[in-house]
């Protein structure tokens, strides 16, 4: 022997041989080279239906596949540098290359190098993309459209997840914790924003993962993946056998407690009305900004179905006032927006400049009110019209005409308790009526109508407005008919038909469906009244929310305004007068005292009804419609809806748990059928045994006899059940038992490898059905707790069967 | 030969009862299968008088005996590397020779040796001691090559030729040959492809206590050999080994062994793998010793409990594995026990019910 042929003593160990497979270099060659195809796959799959669930807030499809295509981009070119031979450790940095080359030729615009590699140009356009993406979700409510910096930071995120499982699953060999970083997109919908559960979504996500550990189980048993060492169960070493790796038992415990965790967690998150989880959320009531459509941001926290609290106030006034948040006079044609107008330092709010076109002859009142703000971080601060001073305001806050709204430069209403003190205006129907004169220049903007405007909007108004003399008059057309009987109020209607928003096409298709909610009818009657030459705009706001029960001090109501009371309404210009508001949409908020006919000076409550003038409005009578009893109503309604939902959840998720234990008993029922039947023999009779072995946690190797099996078995069941017969004699197991398993292995032995054909005199079917229920029985009566319980809720068997059949089909059939 | 195939068969169940007549039969074709296993049950009992508690170098050794092969024991000097063959021999009844092999033992003692007759005046044929049914071959090692071939050409061919004459050897032949590993001085250590020719390799091991202070007590004054008597005709013997040939090896067990016998030839660790004439006689030593069991087909358990004395001596390490081991048949029956363990069983015919 030379010296070389020498080895270390430690490898001449006597089971070396499957040991010195992982150290030997070129096993390990090998193993580099693999590229794990089918992990890879079954990463993708996961992330990209987990992915799905980010559904609820973004608006259409494009976003998923990009992001699909980012995910598959970095994990499938890991593996392929796995493939090509890359170090496993460099996985995570190939997985990065890949995901800036991928966000360089999708996001880039060219200026990659070779479209691949970046360039500064692209750096910053990067950076240009992630603070346009930042900014864009802080302002959008959802579900959001997927502008290009949200894109951007969609891509990338999927990215970065998918190094990270790759990562976790491929490199430090757990795909059980793989599971984690795809709770990302599975947990933003339900923690950050508190929209429902995206079930189907969390199903999916869980499918895909089980089928990921299913994928990574079969690898190692494969032998294709070394394994952590795993800690052997119960009887599962024999000295001498080899040792397969790979009871990912334990992988399966954890990702079913994660995925469980998961869906109880997104469930009970939209239960929870005025949670903490829901306080927590910042702007949640109100989120929109001058980039996208108020309008339908504000549907949208109409059709919320749990109306969440946004501030409270008292007030001096007689009638509870609109608080206006702003006004919108830009009519673009696809959205109503605020005017450009530029921050004025002079604007103090503790001194704000009387509207535009007041006069004196007008009849005012000036209110006090209180308001405190709740849940709601705007940038505008809702306030009575026309205000004339606030005091109380933390921050800098600055009046602005054009947009009829206050605004702070750095600060939101959050948390706000401040004081207005704000104009009634209380103008008679004749002082309107005779308003008459040439628009000022600045007021002319609110006659502008976008070019594309459709004929039906002018021939509408100039329909309904046939016969009058005046402005006045006209508004008042307009008003009445938009609140008559032809037109009904709706949140739901105008998103499932595809008409939502404030743009013109919208208007006039909804002047031919006469369906839709304040912001249809508000929108309506503004375009209206420009087409026949009346300046107008939309106010945004709150209408006066509800009296609270507990809340008169002094007095003094305290008026509770929720998600619900948001709402818009038309204002329309009078020379002399100023910005006078309107109601056009049926049923909701008050209509103006001045736009009722012979009561002048009598303000009234909404829809004409006649009432104390100091009353509040409230909250059952006839004065709210039905759409508002309805939004009322659903808070309850709501919640015992989110019980019940979750109520259907917890079932469902146990239905799920219990899937495995259903299956394994169904299976062991056909397979005593078919035992009693004569249908199948010994064969199927020992499977079940091997088969209730492995979900008692004996370890099945498919390199034992089913001899080596059983004289395992027997140890097990004979020990207790030999006690048992001597104390209790009836006992389950022991004696019996062991006989009963020793028939039942002659029986299995002699199908398997006896003369074929051989075995026909073992036609005693019922004899061999009891064998094998009491050999279940011992196994069960002698295993621990933990263990029945495992072996009922969780049958290892249905993934590891306790035979499997291998080498070639049997010949001698 | 024996191996012409019979008409009467019936292989009863397993579940029959075992008893009956072992002793005065006269069916010299064919023993059923409860009788196989209660002969062998007495067989073994019998040599068990003599050898405590080697309960599994015993069933082996009539095994072989039961498989027609030949066996090799080996093991230090003092262990009852004879006393078993020995016993195994008286236990049944038929003819026993011994041959003690020493560097100067001839071929000729082997095989017999052609005399000149004054009488008749002719050669006449004088059998060696292998013309018996059981030959016991002390100390194989110590015995010339050219001896050593002579033996090992018998004990394939079942046949001596001398002079141009062929004899056949009478039926059941076996050898059961000693052969004492630590000493190797002024030995001829049987080279791997003579090794090949035995069956299976047995080594006795030590006794434990109890059974060392049991045969004190035993054979302080006499050798316990004497009482011994056969309990099995010749007969019988042949009926039993009929009865082996009978049993039933399934595609799935037959496939099984391949692949184990195809392992030791891929194994790194081995520098010699097992030959085909290992795959058939690991087969048939399956069958004897399922027949000893009382089963008429043979389970994978069979393969599995005779794979290392089938196989262990006809592998040899590689050099790497052995290292600075002086005795390379541990090292080696390790790797056929993890060859073993490492090997998938394949269920057989699931595919009838």
């Amino acid at each position: 022997m030379t010296p070389s042929d020498r080895v270390a003593p430690d490898q001449a160990a006597p089971d070396q041989g499957t040991r010195t497979a992982w150290r030997d270099p070129s096993a390990r060659a090998a193993r580099l080279k693999r590229a794990e195809w089918p992990l890879a796959f079954a990463l993708l799959l996961l992330l990209v239906v987990a992915d799905a669930g980010l559904g609820p807030l973004l608006e259409g499809t494009g976003w998923w596949w990009l992001m699909t295509f980012t995910a598959a981009g970095v994990l499938l070119g890991s593996a392929g540098f796995r493939r090509v031979g890359l170090p496993v450790f460099l996985g995570p940095l190939a997985g990065l290359g890949v995901l800036v080359a991928v966000l360089t030729l999708l996001f880039g615009a060219g200026s990659g190098w070779l479209w691949l590699i970046p360039t500064g140009e692209t750096i910053d356009r990067f950076r240009d993309l992630a603070l346009s993406g930042v900014v864009s979700i802080e302002q959008q409510s959802t579900p959001a459209e997927a502008t290009a910096g949200i894109l951007f930071l969609l891509s990338a995120g999927a990215g970065v997840i998918a190094i990270l499982i790759d990562t976790l699953a491929v490199i430090l060999r757990v795909p059980a914790l793989a599971g984690l970083p795809v709770l990302v997109p599975l947990l933003v919908p339900g923690l950050a924003l508190g929209h429902e559960a995206n079930l189907e979504a969390l199903v999916l996500t869980a499918a895909a993962y089980l089928l990921l550990l299913h994928v990574e189980i079969r690898m190692r048993r494969a032998g294709s993946l070394p394994g952590p060492p795993v800690v052997a169960g119960p009887g599962t070493v024999a000295p001498g056998r080899r040792h397969v790796p790979g009871s990912s038992k334990g992988a399966v415990v954890v990702g079913s407690v994660a995925i469980v965790a998961a869906i109880v967690v997104s469930v009970a998150t939209p239960v929870l009305p005025g949670g903490s989880l829901t306080r927590a959320r910042p702007g949640s009531s109100l989120l929109f900004a001058n980039g996208v459509s108020p309008m339908i941001n504000l549907g949208q926290d109409l059709r919320r179905p749990d109306a969440e609290p946004v501030l409270h106030f008292r007030t001096t006034a007689t009638r509870p006032p609109y608080l206006r948040l702003l006004t919108l006079d830009e009519f673009s044609g696809r959205n109503w927006t605020a005017g450009e107008a530029p921050r004025s330092r002079a604007n103090a709010v503790d001194d704000i400049d009387l509207p535009p076109g007041f006069s004196p002859d007008i009849k005012t009142s000036e209110t006090i009110t209180t308001i405190g703000i709740d849940n709601l971080a705007a940038r505008w601060l809702p306030t009575p019209a026309p205000p004339r001073s606030v005091t109380g305001l933390l921050g800098a806050w600055y009046w602005n005409e054009a947009t009829g709204s206050i605004t702070s430069p750095g600060d939101t209403t959050r948390g706000q308790e401040y004081t207005v003190t704000a104009l009634t205006l209380e103008p008679t129907a004749e002082q309107l009526r005779e308003a008459e004169g040439a628009y000022p220049a600045e007021i002319r903007r609110s006659l502008r109508l976008p070019a594309e405007t459709p004929a039906l909007i002018g021939d509408t108004a100039r329909e309904v407005t046939a016969g009058t003399t005046s402005a006045y008059e006209a508004a008042r057309a307009l008003q009445d008919y938009l609140r008559g009987s032809d037109f009904a109020y709706d949140t739901e209607a105008p998103v499932e038909a595809g008409y939502d928003g404030g743009g013109i096409d919208v208007v006039s298709t909804f002047l031919e469906v006469k369906t839709g909610y304040c912001v249809h009818f508000s929108s309506a009657m503004a375009a209206m009244a420009r087409s026949i030459g009346i300046p107008s705009r939309i106010a945004i706001g709150y209408q006066p929310g509800s009296l609270s029960a507990s809340g008169s001090v002094a007095g003094v109501g305290r008026y509770s305004v929720d998600t619900h009371d948001l709402h818009a309404w038309t204002e329309v210009y009078f020379e002399g007068v100023g910005w006078v508001p309107f109601e056009p949409t049926p049923g909701r908020g008050a209509v103006p005292a001045y736009t009722q006919d012979d009561a002048v000076t009598v303000p009234l409550t909404d829809s004409g009804q006649a009432g104390p003038s100091d009353a509040p409005r409230p909250e059952d009578l006839g004065g709210q419609n039905a759409a508002d009893a309805q939004a009322d109503a659903s808070s309850p309604a709501d919640s015992r809806g989110g019980i019940i939902r979750l109520g259907l959840l917890v079932l469902g998720t146990f239905a799920l748990l219990l899937l495995p234990a259903l299956i394994r008993v169904t299976r062991r029922m056909l397979r005593r059928r078919g035992l009693l039947s004569g249908q199948s023999g010994a064969v199927e009779a020992w499977r079940e045994v091997s088969d209730t072995a492995v979900d008692h946690g004996v370890f099945v190797r498919e390199t034992e006899t089913p001899r080596e099996l059983a004289a395992r078995l027997r140890v097990l069941i004979g020990s207790v059940g030999g006690t048992e017969s001597v104390t209790e004699g009836a006992g389950p197991g022991g004696g019996a038992a062991a006989e009963a398993l020793d028939r039942l292995l002659v029986g299995a032995e002699r199908s398997h490898y006896g003369r074929p054909g051989d075995d026909a005199q073992s036609a005693r079917a019922a004899e061999r059905v009891a064998d094998l229920d009491v050999v279940l029985r011992g196994i069960h009566s002698v295993s621990g707790r933990r263990l029945r319980v495992r072996a009922t809720l969780l049958p290892a068997s249905l993934w590891r069967p306790g035979e499997r059949r291998i080498g070639r089909p049997a010949v001698n059939a | 030969m024996n191996t012409s195939p019979l008409r009467s068969v019936s292989v009863p169940a397993l579940a029959g009862n075992v008893g009956g007549p072992v002793a005065d039969t006269d069916d010299e074709t064919l023993m059923d299968l409860p009788a196989v296993e209660a002969a062998a049950r007495a067989i073994i009992r019998n040599v068990e008088t003599v050898i405590d508690g080697k309960h599994t170098a015993v069933t082996t050794a009539l095994t072989v005996l039961l498989a027609q092969g030949h066996l090799l024991i080996e093991d230090v000097p003092g262990v009852g590397k004879t006393m078993l063959a020995k016993a195994l021999a008286k236990s049944v009844h038929c003819t026993v020779s011994r041959v003690q092999f020493t560097p100067d033992l001839l071929p000729s003692d082997v095989t017999g040796v052609s005399v000149f007759n004054q009488v008749d005046r002719r050669f006449e044929f004088k059998p060696g001691a292998i013309f018996a049914n059981i030959v016991i071959g002390d100390e194989i090692n110590r015995a010339s090559p050219k001896t050593q071939s002579a033996l090992l050409e018998c004990m394939e061919e079942r046949q001596v030729t001398v002079d141009g004459s062929t004899y056949l050897l009478p039926l059941p032949f076996t050898v059961v040959a000693t052969q004492n590993p630590i000493e190797m001085e002024g030995t001829y250590a049987l080279p791997e492809a003579q090794r090949d020719r035995f069956m299976a390799r047995i080594s006795m091991g030590y006794p434990d206590t109890e059974s060392e202070l049991m045969m004190l007590d035993a054979r302080d004054t006499s050798s316990p050999l004497a009482g011994i008597e056969a309990v099995v005709s010749g007969a019988q013997l042949r009926g039993m080994m009929t009865a082996v040939q009978r049993v039933f090896a399934s595609p799935a067990v037959k496939e099984y062994t391949v692949s184990l016998v195809r392992a030791t030839r891929d194994d790194r660790d081995l520098r010699l793998g097992a030959s085909p004439r290992a795959t058939l006689q690991l087969i048939r030593a399956a069958k004897a010793q399922a027949a000893l069991h009382g089963r008429d087909y043979v389970l994978p358990d069979d393969i599995d409990s005779l794979a290392v004395a089938v196989l262990g001596h006809r592998l040899v390490a590689s050099s790497r594995v052995l290292g600075h081991h002086q005795d390379s048949g541990p090292v080696v029956d390790d790797i056929v026990r993890r060859i073993v363990a490492a090997t998938p069983v394949p269920v057989g015919a699931t595919g009838h019910p």
